[in-house]
């Protein structure tokens, strides 16, 4: 304690003796050792007893006196110190200073009513603000200090951003008030904690508010209508008692409603098919439009926001609106609201019904609007889309599960729009982060024919993340390499045979491109882990995941890469092994905890033990992983060893035909083929068993028979797991050092892997049968293609 | 500070509680850790097993015999609605496990009714059980219910199907709408309760209990059986080891017995091992965990703990014990509700850091059901969401801010941000020096000065300018004056130095001719004295001689004089 009144002690007196215009340059240091004595400030004065307490409490009080003082100083240097030193003192003093802070807030005030330099005035709201917000939890505080004097407060702060003219209840905004920020921000931070003390000024702040948010030019920065945005539906916490949900359903309807009026201007050159599934709004819409003038809104809509005029500023209108909306789902309210949920969708159905048409047509034009209007709307409508798409997304955000019942129909309104617009990068982008969302919901139990109508989105999505040439050009070298000589029309470019590094070169130039719209591939690459972790795998197409494991492995994304190891792609049945590419993940992220986590899983086990949930012993600890070690070492070097070629090699045909000459060959291996079947189909949750469930009863009773069979001439003693003992004893010539034992104690150790190691581990013994076909076929990049072509087969 | 707590419902009976506080308690909220003791609770409620479900705000309590669920507000601590159905419900489970957003109640005809209770809208499915639907859960990524009859089968339904508006493409055409999608009969008697596993992933497994003695551990997700498990005795509750390594079981006689799925030593994940999946493995009704007194009753219920390390059962005879999983036996006696204990649910841990910003809503007060028209008779609008389907929830979240970054900042740091304090002293330097203050290059820092004033100063300033560029001028050619003067002079300098050499060669050139005329004079005279001497020696008069020289000379001296100057 001893030093920290001496630091104390050394802050009075440079406060004290130093002139007041040297003050300002060494207030942080000040305001920092200040903020160190937290623990002596905020100590209460009744423990302290004796001398050196005395003193404590002297010091304490020179230091709040003094502060006082400044904020009284004539100098503008005096008031700014001791803005900057009065905040230090109230966070690091807590309630004990808190309590006596009365002359401090008083002197706040008296600033923001002097010519002072604007960061004096910025902070002297900020410390008001804040001495406000930290009294709130002290209702004795809060009675003394905040109810008296924060009245006065929002109304000097409203004098700094506006004038109210005599006689009128509303406010005129001041032309570039360097505060508006800040005093927005404060009032969101006061709003819901004061709701009773603000609402005789809701009428003045509406009416600043309104001119913000409606103002026709890109006349205020994008924050300061964020932050209006906020405080706006705040404004309902002020509403008086229990009427706060009614205010806040009100104020969400008249956003509709004014988005709906809105509209009906901005989309005046097409004939809109849309009818609203609300009576009401039916009826509302009905009025006809004048079509002989330009385009506009001349009386103030309902939410009191002033006219427009021109497609541009109406399309902005509508932006604005569509994020106030958006504002509405995401800010917090005073009490329980109702969310319009089926107006919302019915406004999204509304602006994303209309969409750029395609060659075929698509919107019918309105024939009193000229060509030109319509084709600026139709350029401006990705824009009005992708609003419309940031609104849903905040809607599924909020609802959270709830979104269940109404994630379908968001689904089908996104690919609408997708299938029309999905040229312009900003539409996929919005796209993406919408369906990342919604698949985290719905994603598991969506039916094949669901996930057939998200392909194109995918394939869109891959290509998003790797260039487009690297795909033609990796097509052209495989057709060439096929043999197929066809003329390609990209072949023209002679450029290209003559130099094949140029290709290096437009792949370079490719991703620099896509790297200036950082967004779209940002947004595609957390939708591709989304898919493969959400997705029922088996659905996707083989050509689609072939494409997807291409797109992640030359990415190395970490994230993809996981999902994709951790969802392989289920093994046609008769086909042998499944596709993994966990090969490529290790290569890239070999020191990865996670990587580690997957290779080599030591999950502990409820074991027979006493010592159970408590922190053994040292030497405990040492025993086991001496159990555990060879044996871990023995799994994995078999794996290591065979694991390579199949694995990794989608290449079916190979597995297909070692497995008819593996039968051949030993016993054992062909007792391994039968156990393999069963495996396979556990696997592969067949189709069939999705379309009706009496046939895959069938087949797992038939699978049954078949590895009870397998089963059989096993050693009974030890139904373990007929696929290891065998396999170890494959590899028995090669570790000398593997014993039985040691293989079955090491399973205490469980291995939970997944499907994917425990399909590499069943195929890494059959290539030890197939080693010179499998050395034609070593793993490449470009193998997944092939594939592709066997499935088309 | 941590805590952990459970709530435990029970079916009414006809004994009287000993203590006066469990009088017509049915509900009661009850503290495990760090000390077991009765929190809260909740009256007139007489609850089956599995008719009790908990969310973040209400308590859900299906009432036995009865064809009404209660709800109990968990902030008020009251009971806030009775809500009727057209059936007796007999399982009742939560989807949504933060929030609560919906209630799926299997009932007595076997049929499920959804209850989205922020909406108050209700789905009815059709009737696919044959006899009573006896348990309910909901998988975790909140898409499947699983629900056990005891028709002996367990539907799974996908809640995405059963509650969308617009439904689904699917290839399931033929079958009525709201109906299961995959039926798993594997059972040969009644289901008596249903557990999923912790995994959102697709590999996550499902255990179910049934009157025959067995328990199945399969795949859910396909239907595929697993694993086949024989009991020693009819099992009545389940519940699942947090991680999925075990299951717990509990039967008739109020003895438990755990069930650890790696019991086998094998490489592969025994639950996936396909040549075990055929093989039902054999429960040892030794190893039973026996409870500490026989008239225990029934183990109606089970639940484990956060750490997965204590199971909580609720028995027959009203005693909730706790058993330690690690030694494998009964540790201890929670609590003594009197009436039997149907249903154990353990709630979160309180008082974990992260755990209050999860909840981003609260629902305060549930909407009763209200069978929705627009959903399956209108057809006008098939598919679309009716107008007035609102969502009643208040929002807390505050996580994405709107608030700018540099408020935030300076706001709720113990200290104004640095650069905040260097723009203030910037100006505060502009301010100090207001003569100089236009030259403070920093734009930001916006002058709080009237336009007059600025005016006027840049009125001052431009006459400055003026001056100092006419001061530049004046210097200027004054210095052009100068060097114009100092090229003169120096030609001047050179102009004399060249009239220097020349009068020196003057002089040089007259000494010369003095030379010159002395040596001629000399010559001269010595003729003369010549002639003298000459004429003297002739005894002539040698002055005469010399006169006549003389006047010789004046003649001949001009025409020598010539002479020499043209040598």
């Amino acid at each position: 304690m001893a030093h920290l009144v001496m630091s104390l002690r050394a802050v009075n007196h440079r406060l004290t003796s130093l002139p007041v215009q040297q003050l300002p340059a060494i207030a942080a240091s000040l305001a920092t050792s200040i903020s160190e004595c937290g623990e002596l400030l905020s100590s209460p004065q009744s423990q302290k007893t004796g001398r050196t307490d005395s003193d404590h409490a002297v010091q304490v009080h020179k230091l709040v006196t003094r502060l006082s003082s400044l904020l009284q100083d004539r100098t503008f240097e005096g008031r700014w110190v001791a803005v900057v030193l009065v905040k230090a003192l109230v966070e690091a003093g807590q309630w004990e200073i808190l309590r006596g802070s009365e002359p401090f807030v008083r002197g706040l005030m008296g600033i923001l009513n002097k010519p002072d330099p604007t960061s004096t005035k910025t902070m002297a709201v900020i410390t008001l603000t804040r001495i406000f917000h930290l009294t709130y939890q002290y209702p004795t505080l809060v009675r003394e200090i905040t109810t008296p004097s924060l009245p006065g407060f929002i109304t000097s702060t409203l004098n700094l951003v506006s004038v109210k003219p005599p006689s009128e209840p509303t406010r005129r905004l001041k032309p570039n008030s360097p505060f508006l920020e800040v005093v927005l921000c404060a009032y969101s931070e006061l709003i819901a904690r004061h709701p009773t003390i603000f609402r005789p000024f809701t009428a003045q702040i509406h009416s600043v508010l309104q001119a913000i948010v409606g103002s026709k030019s890109a006349s205020h920065s994008q924050s300061v209508v964020d932050i209006s945005e906020q405080l706006f539906v705040a404004l309902h916490q002020c509403a008086p008692k229990n009427s706060g949900g009614e205010e806040w359903k009100n104020a969400c309807r008249m956003t509709i409603t004014s988005i709906h009026a809105t509209a009906n201007h901005v989309l005046r050159a097409v004939v809109e098919q849309w009818e609203s599934v609300d009576p009401l709004l039916r009826q509302q819409l009905g009025h006809s439009i004048d079509y002989s003038s330009e385009v506009g809104s001349h009386g103030a809509d309902a939410l009191g926001l002033t006219g427009w005029r021109g497609l541009d500023l109406g399309v902005d209108r509508l932006l604005v609106l569509m994020r106030m909306l958006s504002t509405f789902l995401k800010t917090a309210t005073a009490t329980t609201v109702s969310i319009p949920v089926g107006t919302i969708l019915d406004l999204t159905a509304r602006l994303m019904s209309v969409t750029v048409p395609s060659d075929a047509g698509g919107v019918q034009a309105n024939p009193s609007i000229s060509r030109t209007e319509r084709e600026h709307l139709l350029t401006e409508l990705p824009r009005i889309h992708a609003a419309c798409m940031r609104l849903l997304r905040t809607l599924v955000n909020t609802l959270e599960t709830a979104a269940l019942p109404i994630a379908q129909t968001i689904l089908e309104q996104t690919l609408w729009v997708f299938r029309a617009e999905k040229f312009n990068k900003r539409i996929r982008a919005s796209v993406y982060d919408l369906i990342h969302v919604l698949i985290d919901r719905i994603g598991p139990s969506m039916t094949k024919k669901n996930v057939s109508s998200l392909t194109d989105i995918i394939r869109t999505s891959c290509t998003d993340i790797l260039p487009q040439d690297i795909e033609t050009s990796t097509k052209n070298s495989i057709s060439e390499a096929k043999g197929r000589s066809k003329t390609n029309a990209n072949a023209i470019n002679a450029d290209s045979f003559l130099n094949p590094n140029l290709k290096q070169g437009r792949q370079l130039i490719g991703a620099s491109s896509s790297n200036k719209f950082p967004r779209l591939a940002r947004a595609a690459s957390t939708l591709l882990p989304a898919i493969l972790t959400n997705l029922p795998t088996e659905y996707l197409a083989p050509p689609l995941r072939a494409e997807i494991d291409r797109t992640v492995i030359m990415t190395s994304s970490k994230d993809a890469m996981f999902a994709s190891v951790l969802n392989p792609f289920p093994a046609a049945r008769g086909r042998g092994a499944s596709i993994s590419i966990a090969p490529f993940l290790v290569r890239s992220y070999a020191s990865g905890m996670d990587v580690e986590a997957l290779i080599r899983p030591r999950m502990p086990v409820l074991t027979n033990t006493n010592a159970i949930g408590q922190y053994v012993a040292p030497e405990d600890d040492e025993e086991e992983e001496e159990i555990i070690d060879p044996v871990s070492a023995s799994e994995t070097i078999p794996e290591s060893t065979g694991f390579l070629q199949p694995s990794t090699t989608p290449n079916l045909q190979a597995l297909v035909d070692s497995k008819s000459t593996a039968t051949t060959t030993t016993t054992s291996l062909s007792k391994r083929t039968y156990t393999e079947e069963p495996a396979l189909q556990t696997q592969q949750p067949s189709i069939s068993s999705n379309t009706s469930t009496k046939p895959a009863g069938v087949q797992i009773k038939k699978a049954r028979v078949e590895s009870t069979v397998s089963a059989s001439p096993l050693d009974q003693s030890e139904p373990v797991s007929s696929t290891t003992t065998i396999q170890t004893k494959s590899f028995k010539e090669d570790i000398s050092m593997l014993d039985v034992d040691a293989a079955a104690s090491s399973s205490s150790e469980p291995v939970a892997v997944g499907q994917t190691l425990v399909s590499q581990v069943q195929t890494a013994t059959q290539p030890l049968v197939e080693d010179e076909d499998s050395d034609d076929e070593m793993p490449t990049l470009n193998i997944e293609p092939d594939t592709d072509e066997e499935d088309e087969e | 500070m941590l805590s952990e707590c459970f709530i435990a419902s029970t079916s009414a009976s006809a004994k009287t509680p000993a203590s006066a506080s469990l009088r017509d308690v049915g509900i009661c909220l009850h503290e495990l850790q760090p000390s077991a003791t009765l929190r809260s609770t909740f009256k007139k409620s007489s609850t089956a097993p599995n008719c009790l479900a908990v969310s973040a705000s209400h308590i859900f309590a299906a009432q036995s015999e009865k064809a009404t669920v209660h709800v109990y507000s968990r902030d008020k601590g009251n009971q806030e609605a009775t809500v009727p159905f057209h059936e007796r419900i007999r399982s009742l489970a939560v989807a949504g496990s933060k929030n609560g957003d919906i209630v799926v109640l299997g009932t007595e005809g076997g049929r499920l009714i959804l209850w989205e209770v922020c909406t108050g809208r209700q789905v009815v499915t059709t009737a696919s059980h044959l006899r009573p639907v006896t348990a309910v859960v909901v998988d975790p990524t909140t898409n499947f219910i699983l629900s056990g009859s005891a028709d002996a089968t367990i539907h799974v339904w996908s809640l995405v199907d059963l509650l969308s508006f617009t439904k689904p493409p699917s290839g399931r055409d033929r079958q009525p709408a709201n109906s299961p999608i995959r039926t798993f009969s594997n059972h040969r008697a009644a289901v008596t309760a249903i557990s999923v596993g912790h995994s959102t992933g697709r590999y996550n497994i499902a255990v179910s209990t049934a009157q025959d003695n067995t328990a199945i551990a399969w795949d859910y997700r396909t239907g595929h059986v697993l694993r086949n498990f024989l009991l020693p005795a009819n099992a009545i509750s389940l519940s699942l080891d947090p991680v999925d390594r075990a299951f717990y079981v509990g039967y008739e006689d109020g003895s438990l017995q755990s069930v650890d799925f790696y019991k086998d030593h094998s490489v592969q994940h025994p639950l996936h091992d396909p040549s075990l999946q055929s093989t039902p493995a054999q429960i040892p009704a030794e190893e039973r965990w026996l409870p500490p007194s026989a008239d225990s009753g029934a183990a109606h219920t089970l639940t484990l703990s956060y750490d997965g390390m204590v199971l909580l059962s609720g028995h027959e005879n009203g005693k909730v014990y706790s058993w330690n999983v690690g030694r494998r036996k009964y540790a201890s006696t929670v609590a003594d509700l009197t009436h039997p204990v149907t249903n154990v649910i353990m709630q979160p841990l309180a008082g974990l850091y992260q755990q209050a910003a999860s909840l981003k809503r609260v629902s305060h007060t549930i909407v009763k059901p209200r069978f929705d028209h627009s959903l399956s008779e209108n057809s006008q609008f098939a598919g679309t969401v009716p107008a007035d389907y609102e969502f009643n929830t208040h929002i807390l979240s505050e996580a994405t801010s709107a608030r700018p970054d540099w408020f935030m900042n300076a706001f709720s740091n113990a200290c104004f941000p640095t650069s905040l304090l260097e723009q203030g002293l910037a100006e505060l330097a502009a301010v100090g020096q207001p003569t100089f203050a236009a030259t403070a290059p920093s734009s930001n820092v916006a002058m709080d000065i009237d336009d007059s004033t600025k005016d006027s100063q840049i009125a001052e300033l431009e006459r400055e300018n003026a001056t100092l560029k006419q001061k530049v001028s004046v210097s200027q050619t004054a210095r052009q004056v100068t060097t114009e003067e100092v090229t003169k002079l120096r030609s001047d300098l050179a102009n004399l130095h060249d009239y220097i050499n020349e009068l020196q060669q003057k002089q040089e050139q007259s000494h010369r001719e003095k030379i010159r005329r002395e040596a001629r004079k000399e010559e001269r005279a010595a003729r003369r004295r010549e002639a003298w001497f000459a004429a003297e020696k002739k005894g002539k008069n040698g002055d005469a001689a010399l006169r006549r020289l003389d006047s010789e000379e004046g003649s001949e001296t001009s025409g020598t004089d010539d002479q020499s100057s043209d040598e």
